[in-house]
């Protein structure tokens, strides 16, 4: 057997006559299988939940009374969130967010109801995860395991002998992290096979999955190396063990909470409140639709008139406000775009300014690459908004068509007794209203999503294999 | 020499331990300012929608003045609501990132209304804010740690523990170590707070009670720390178990609490709340007028010796609708608060338990950033918006035209029916 095999076995043996690290081991495995099957129902129960909400709201759009089509424009419609098969392995920002939405004529409402405001206080402490359980947990867990590798060995003068009978400092280096790596090994385990138990779910995509065992695996490869470069740098294992934790605080805890304080300090977002203002300030400045004048809607109405050859609205053979509410959702649906886009774009530069914060901490890089690939980051829900504005306008324009059609200028206008009724269109229509259905990303764009992150974390990985060929080249050297 | 300042000297002498004291104080510095300006940002927010407001209904007013018609008005016009910051909420953010703090309302139903999210950046809001109960609750534990492990194998390993204890009033020599090490941990965490407090003038009461919590919690991990350094174990095997003590009861336990409370309680999700007063009141256009004005004079009888309906549309009977359409759901909104407060009660007892839990729940209610408090901000919603409709009910029900100088005769939030005036809340 090589010396680094020897080596690595002398060390796992001893590892496993600690009775603390055995313990620390078993619940951190009990932990992941916890994580993984509450994560995994959890993600099956929302998912079972939003889909019924799903149903039930379409059924109540199609079961609606014979009305006027502009009721149903402000009846409206409820659209939720799918959440993807991923995210019950790292379910990102989805509880944060609000899943359901309520479209309706020109309007742009929130997605509410977000677990986040449902929940208590105990959501801001985590959520326990697979992808908590190996970002945060099982670090500190390599460290408890690690910490003593090669300052142990010095502290007692061992590490002199075993220089001394010939073992090179990187073949100690090696064994050491070995011996470490498959305890790694065995800490990542049950988090993939909770991650297989999803595979074997219909829907679940194999690109996104390998990005994410790919950066996980060099996750723990990062800390095992970590542990054993400041067990090797350090004087007294007591000295190893205390650095270790600070850099797994800083790194793990402290980064990723001051990082988004910077972001938001730096780039503060516009508030709905004052969104809703300015939108209503440029509508008015586009054209007042209250006032009969308006240079706006005079033009709109001398080139509706002249398209159809007529000189009154009264004779025009479609309904006039039908076509007003199709040319308003128009400019109103503008509006919301390009406010939107701006907020979103904001937020953008709010996410880049914290992933920047992957130079101080690798941990930013992974969640960004678990998030990305799991289809629960910020773009994952943009995704959704985006689709579900386009949805929006897509069903009340059909509608606003469906009253220039079917329903008379005449009627539209009468405010006899029947009028109302006159003005309702038959409710055969509402079934004939497209259904909202959630394209979720490509297995493409969640690994091309992915890949800044993964770079990150490689690039630490690689940083500190380096570290490490040197520290280990001066084992021998700083002690002769 | 004094043997408390021969003490102080032998800790300053100490690198190592200066070093973490100083980080401490930095952090809970660091902490203090971050939350500092996110509540002038919010207040500054508040300030500025005002001005902003004014100017939208100020366009309202001008073409609704035109034909005097309190219907338009009523449903045209947005008026602000807020929840201005107390002046110890930089010191636990709580809620107030991801739960709006500004809301404007119409006297349309406001059930539709009531439970808007702000525009905020989910990514920044997933892992916390960099507050000041983050620091005293996640970090300073880590500090006391770092401090306390070694008080008595430090002695041990450098071989002075046996001369040390032979020594008359050796015991004490623990103690004031102990005592002097939790003077300066306490002296990192409270100064930079007060200094805080009294930039923003936080009222003594509440302050001194943070003051106090932050003692017993350094104390409880201190009691713990020295529970486990006195065991004679060596300095890493201390520092380890104390870590894997932090770690359990800040992030494994209130993790797997959490989920255990969200599965026990279910709460009946908002969404069917919301998608039960649309149907209501969207039915109202199906069923005869006559029907909703009789159950909406049912429960407010003032109205009912107003005119009758006449033959085309009346924008009382619209409104009218809203509002029975908000109480036909009463029932399932008492339900779902319910259900809020019943998750927040159980976490709040789980902090007997848990300490760090237990802080950040106290911390968060002191500030006023929890979920009581944004509760409490939705009753004011709710109580200024039933004055909202009652103001305009007396034009629908009674005819009355509405002039331009009504539209500054619309109460506003923040009056009569704020609670939270004459109180330590700032603005």
């Amino acid at each position: 057997m090589s010396a680094i095999g020897l080596i690595a076995r002398d060390e796992l043996r001893l590892m496993r006559r600690n009775r603390v690290a055995l313990i620390a081991f078993a619940l951190l495995v009990v932990l992941t299988l916890v994580a993984a099957v509450t994560s995994w129902t959890n993600q099956q129960a929302i998912t079972a939940q939003r889909a019924q909400f799903q149903e039930t709201a379409e059924q109540a759009f199609d079961a609606q009374p014979d009305r006027h089509p502009h009721r149903v424009v402000h009846y409206g419609h409820f659209i939720f969130r799918p959440l993807g098969p991923l995210a019950a392995f790292d379910p990102g920002v989805d509880a944060f967010t609000g899943n359901s939405m309520f479209l309706e004529g020109h309007r742009q409402n929130t997605a509410n109801f977000g677990d986040v405001r449902q929940s208590s206080l105990l959501i801001r402490f985590g959520q326990l995860t697979p992808a908590f359980v190996l970002q945060v947990l099982a670090p500190l867990l390599l460290i408890f395991l690690g910490y003593g590798a090669i300052a142990r060995e010095r502290e007692r003068g061992t590490l002199r002998q075993l220089l001394a009978q010939g073992v090179s400092g990187r073949r100690l280096f090696a064994g050491k992290a070995l011996a470490l790596g498959l305890v790694a090994i065995f800490v990542g385990l049950p988090a993939m096979i909770g991650f297989a138990l999803i595979a074997g779910h219909p829907g679940a995509l194999a690109g996104p999955m390998a990005v994410i065992a790919l950066g996980y695996a060099a996750w723990l490869l990062f800390w095992t190396l970590v542990v054993i470069l400041v067990s090797a740098l350090v004087k007294r294992s007591r000295d190893a063990l205390l650095t270790l934790l600070a850099i797994w605080a800083v790194g793990v805890i402290l980064i990723p909470r001051v990082a988004p304080d910077v972001a938001g300090q730096a780039r503060p977002l516009v508030t709905r409140l004052e969104t809703d203002i300015a939108i209503q300030r440029d509508l008015r400045q586009l054209g007042d639709s209250h006032n009969a004048d308006d240079p706006f809607f005079a033009a709109f109405k001398q080139k509706v008139l002249d398209q159809y050859g007529v000189s009154r609205v009264e004779d025009l053979p479609v309904n006039y406000k039908g076509l007003l509410a199709i040319e308003g959702e128009k400019l109103t649906s503008g509006l919301f775009d390009r406010y939107a886009n701006a907020s979103f774009a904001t937020q953008a530069e709010q996410s880049a300014i914290m992933h920047g914060f992957a130079v101080l901490s690798p941990a930013i890089g992974l969640r960004r690459l678990s998030t990305a690939a799991a289809g629960t980051d910020l773009t994952g829900h943009r995704r959704f908004l985006d689709q579900a504005e386009a949805y929006r306008f897509v069903i009340v324009q059909r509608l606003n068509r469906l009253q220039a059609d079917a329903v008379s200028y005449a009627d539209d206008t009468a405010k006899d007794a029947g009028a109302d009724q006159r003005k309702r269109i038959a409710h055969r229509h509402w079934d004939k209203i497209p259904e909202f259905a959630f394209t979720p990303a490509t297995s493409g764009q969640l690994v091309r999503a992915a890949l800044p992150g993964l770079i990150v974390v490689a690039a630490w990985l690689l940083a500190t294999m380096a570290a490490c060929w040197l520290a280990a080249g001066r084992l021998q050297r700083n002690l002769r | 020499m004094n043997p408390i300042r021969h003490e102080l000297r032998l800790l300053m002498r100490a690198r190592f331990a200066v070093a973490a004291l100083l980080l401490l104080a930095l952090l809970a510095a660091a902490s203090v300012v971050a939350g500092l300006a996110e509540i002038r940002h919010q207040r500054q927010v508040i300030e500025r929608i005002q001005p902003q407001q004014a100017t939208d209904v100020a366009a309202i007013a001008e073409w609704v003045s035109k034909i005097e018609d309190p219907g338009s008005a009523a449903y045209y016009t947005f008026h602000p609501t807020w929840d201005s910051p107390s002046s110890l909420a930089f010191a636990a953010l709580g809620t107030r990132d991801i739960a709006p703090y500004i809301l404007r309302v119409r006297a349309l139903g406001l059930e539709a209304q009531l439970y808007d999210g702000e525009t905020f950046n989910p990514e920044l809001a997933l892992p916390g804010r960099f507050d000041f109960s983050f620091v005293l609750v996640y970090l300073a534990p880590l500090f006391v740690i770092a401090l306390f492990h070694d008080l008595w194998s430090s002695e041990r390993e450098a071989g002075r523990y046996v001369m040390l204890k032979s020594l008359s009033r050796g015991r004490q020599l623990w103690w004031r170590r102990a005592g002097l090490r939790f003077g300066f941990l306490y002296a990192a965490l409270a100064i930079p707070l007060l200094t805080g407090a009294l930039l923003s003038a936080a009222p003594v009461q509440p302050l001194a009670l943070i003051l106090l919590l932050i003692a017993v919690y350094l104390a409880f991990w201190a009691l713990v720390a020295v529970a486990i350094a006195r065991r004679g174990w060596n300095s890493a095997t201390n520092a380890a178990t104390l870590a894997a003590c932090w770690l359990v009861l800040t992030l494994v336990l209130p993790t797997l609490s959490h989920i255990v409370i969200n599965r026990a309680i279910p709460v009946g999700q908002g969404v069917e709340l919301t998608l039960a007063q649309r149907e209501a009141v969207n039915r109202a256009w199906d069923i005869p007028r006559e029907t909703t004005m009789q159950r909406f004079f049912a429960n407010h009888p003032e109205w009912r010796d107003t005119p009758p309906l006449p033959v085309d549309f009346h924008w009382k009977w619209y409104f009218a609708f809203h509002q029975v359409g908000d109480e036909s759901v009463s029932g399932q909104v008492r339900a779902y608060r319910q259900g809020l407060e019943a998750r927040n009660a159980a976490a709040r007892t789980l902090g007997w338990v848990l300490p760090p839990v237990g802080v950040q729940a106290a911390l968060a209610r002191i500030a006023e950033t929890d979920l009581d408090a944004q509760l409490a901000y939705q009753d004011r919603i709710r109580a200024y918006h039933s004055d909202l409709r009652k103001f305009y009910y007396r034009y629908l029900f009674n005819d009355l035209p509405f002039q331009p100088a009504d539209f500054a005769r619309a109460p506003t939030f923040g009056s009569s029916n704020d609670p939270r005036n004459g109180r330590h809340s700032g603005n």
